[in-house]
């Protein structure tokens, strides 16, 4: 007689693989998805499809280099990423910028966190499958490149930021120019508002994706994920760069109790108010004076050994760079920490139990960006194993 | 005219028209969407493109149930629209046509539901599951529907007795009486789902699923399997506009011209009726849960019901 069988096989229980490559993703990123029917019982995470190597990349060239490879981590958020390098070049050389540029630097910002937050919200209407509104806000946020590219002379790379202030200046007419796509978008915004309170999508955003109060701050999220889960903070008031400081009276902190992902959406249109008010409010008050120093760029090279921590609010959070000099034109060390890194934590708390079809909207509720992301987990692909880079080794390759 | 002679002509119109209408829909869903949207020629040009790629079966698939099921179900969906049209054309049809037409409708359906779950892919098992679910929401109102307008015509199950019924009668089905105008409605809400467009596009919802039992499907196959779910809307949309709101023009007299006049005018109804309920809920709507769906469907067979009721007992 045949023992019999210990193994017991659950039939209804299902992997389902959502990407690298699949509609919903725009970026590469790996999800092992395991339902009962429709219900999420488990979600892994695979990161690493995009790694590019940048931080090693940036021991290999030269501050001034740095500064255009660390644009090209993010194709969204590039003025993010050069602010936040060179704070903290210009900390470690003891630069204090011109205060026309630190304003200059934050318009940049502000209409950047405008574009992302307009990017994030057509995305998550084409989630839904609501591609109506999806086209209606690229639209709007077709605007805001335009504007960009008259102000900066780019529409994604701006290669706004110099070491020790901005590249180029902001003309009165290119100011009554930010005004006007300000104004459209605070119209567009009401528009939005109303359709991201529609019936059907309503349906699909309230009670999804819910991360309490005390899971965000216990899985560590920022920026408007954490600001959506009640937790109030925001890099531009707890820690003011740029002009910052100066403009805090000009825009307040935007936090909901709601938790979920209709919450998430329901900040990010808020703060693109918060934004066009912040952005009015620097084209009244932009002091006058240089955009940068007068030092030759060349000159601006030559950076004394040191560290430094910048962080900065990107559109997705809280973004830190650690950098060391080695006083020789080069970095020794160059660390991101990017917010969607940090956000990806929370993931499978929002996830499990819910439904399959609220994979995408989770998701997309956290706004992630896969290239940002992925530079620190190694794939090992020979192997078939992966790993985390740890506190240890980051110690050893910095010295 | 003969009706062979007809339906020979019209499987190839049905055909031609299918992808046409659905060309008029993307240029029109386009343009509310403030985009330019392909050319009217667009989905000739998709067919074409698709019928010269190359083949290819999955490992994981059962190989003869994953080909057959895409000409079956392109030919169904087809003969489906041609019974229809033909029978208007020769202006006579058979006993049962009607049935024969939604079985090779809900045919359409399950074949393509069948190839995908046998893909070997879990979103085409996913996607056979959720057009199971959908299946049960709005299959039965939809013939529910339909019974009715048969009872109102006499009980009768030709489609073309159908039609001149309510030429016979002197108005459209929809406006005859209570019962009718809710059992039209009842039809008409069923058209999203039976066509799988969003808001009730979710068994291949391409953001959750990944076009869910299309998920492993190219080249020739995707091809036919389009041209099935395009004929399939096409039927419909014929079907409601003829048997619902169709004003009948010169029906008892059915002479070479006024057929031709009549089939032009039933094209662009059909058209009309494509627009309202496959073209707006797919440009105004955000996709639904299952869950959700359902229970909207739950309100259907509600309302599906108490048509039937109230066209029972005469009003």
């Amino acid at each position: 007689m045949s023992e019999p069988k210990e193994i017991e096989y659950e039939y209804s229980r299902l992997v389902v693989p959502v990407g690298p490559i699949h509609p919903a993703l725009k970026e590469p990123v790996h999800f092992r998805v395991t339902v009962r029917g429709e219900e999420i019982l488990d979600v892994d995470l695979v990161l690493g499809h995009a790694h590019r190597g940048v931080e090693v990349l940036a021991q290999e060239r030269n501050i001034l280099q740095n500064l255009y490879l660390t644009e090209r981590i993010c194709g969204i958020c590039s003025h993010t990423h050069t602010t936040c390098y060179a704070q903290a070049i210009e900390e470690i050389k003891g630069i204090q910028i011109p205060e026309r540029a630190s304003y200059l630097r934050a318009l940049i910002f502000e209409l950047e966190r405008m574009h992302s937050h307009l990017l994030l919200l057509g995305v998550m209407a084409y989630e839904i499958g609501y591609d109506t509104l999806f086209m209606q806000i690229w639209n709007m946020r077709e605007g805001i490149l335009d504007l960009f590219e008259e102000v900066t002379g780019n529409r994604v790379h701006h290669s706004m930021n110099v070491i020790g202030g901005v590249r180029w200046d902001l003309t009165p007419e290119m100011a009554s120019r930010v005004s006007r796509v300000a104004d459209g978008v605070e119209e567009a915004r009401g528009r939005l508002q109303v359709a991201f309170m529609d019936r059907t999508v309503e349906k699909r955003l309230v009670g999804v994706g819910v991360m309490s109060r005390a899971d965000a701050r216990a899985h560590c999220l920022v920026g408007p994920t954490a600001r959506a889960s009640g937790l109030t903070m925001d890099v531009r008031r707890d820690d003011p760069y740029a002009a910052y400081g100066d403009l805090k009276g000009d825009y307040s902190l935007v936090v909901s109790d709601g938790m979920d992902a209709q919450a998430r959406v329901d900040v990010r249109i808020r703060e693109l108010a918060e934004s066009i008010n912040i952005v009015r409010a620097i084209l009244e008050r932009l002091p006058q004076g240089d955009i940068r120093l007068k030092e030759s760029p060349m000159r601006t090279v030559k950076v004394p050994e040191g560290e430094a921590v910048s962080r900065v609010e990107a559109p997705r959070g809280e973004l830190i760079y650690y950098l060391r000099t080695d006083g020789a034109e080069g970095l020794r060390r160059l660390k991101v920490r990017t917010p969607s890194q940090a956000n990806f934590a929370g993931i499978r708390k929002m996830m499990v139990g819910g439904e399959l079809a609220d994979v995408p909207v989770i998701l997309a509720s956290i706004d992630p960006c896969m290239s940002c992301t992925n530079r620190l987990t190694v794939v090992d692909e020979a192997a078939g194993e992966q790993r985390t880079v740890g506190l240890e080794e980051l110690r050893r390759r910095g010295t | 005219m003969n009706v062979v002679v007809a339906l020979a002509v019209m499987f190839p119109s049905v055909f031609v028209l299918s992808l046409l209408y659905s060309g008029i829909d993307r240029k029109l869903h386009a343009r509310m969407q403030r985009r330019v949207g392909p050319p009217l020629a667009q989905p000739f040009y998709d067919f074409v493109k698709l019928m010269n790629k190359e083949r290819i079966i999955p490992a994981s698939a059962s190989p003869s149930v994953f080909v057959t099921v895409t000409a079956l179900a392109a030919a169904s969906s087809i003969l489906g629209a041609s019974v229809l049209l033909s029978n208007l054309a020769a202006g006579a049809g058979f006993v049962g046509d009607i049935i024969l037409v939604m079985y090779l409708v809900l045919m359409t359906s399950a074949l393509t539901m069948i190839g995908g779950s046998s893909s070997g892919n879990p979103y085409g098992a996913i996607g056979f599951s959720r057009r199971v679910g959908m299946l049960l929401g709005y299959e039965v109102p939809m013939l529910l529907s339909l019974l009715m307008v048969s009872y109102r015509s006499g009980l009768t199950l030709s489609y073309y007795d159908m039609v001149t019924a309510q030429s016979l009668g002197g108005t459209v089905f929809m406006a005859s009486s209570p019962g009718a105008a809710l059992a039209s409605l009842v039809f008409a809400v069923c058209i999203p789902a039976a066509a799988g467009v969003v808001p009730f596009d979710i068994p291949e919802a391409k953001t959750e699923v990944a076009y869910g039992y299309l998920v492993e499907y190219g080249g020739p196959y995707l091809g036919l399997l389009k041209l099935a779910k395009e004929a399939t809307n096409l039927t419909l949309s014929l079907l409601f506009f003829t048997l619902f709101v169709h004003v009948p023009l010169a029906f008892p007299m059915v002479g070479a011209y006024n057929v031709w006049a009549n089939l032009l005018f039933m094209l662009a109804g059909t058209l009309a009726v494509y627009f309202v309920t496959i073209t707006l809920p797919r440009t105004l709507f955000a996709r639904v849960k299952l869950g959700q769906a359902l229970r909207f469907y739950v309100w259907v067979w509600a309302v599906s019901l108490i048509s039937a009721g109230l066209v029972m007992v005469g009003y």
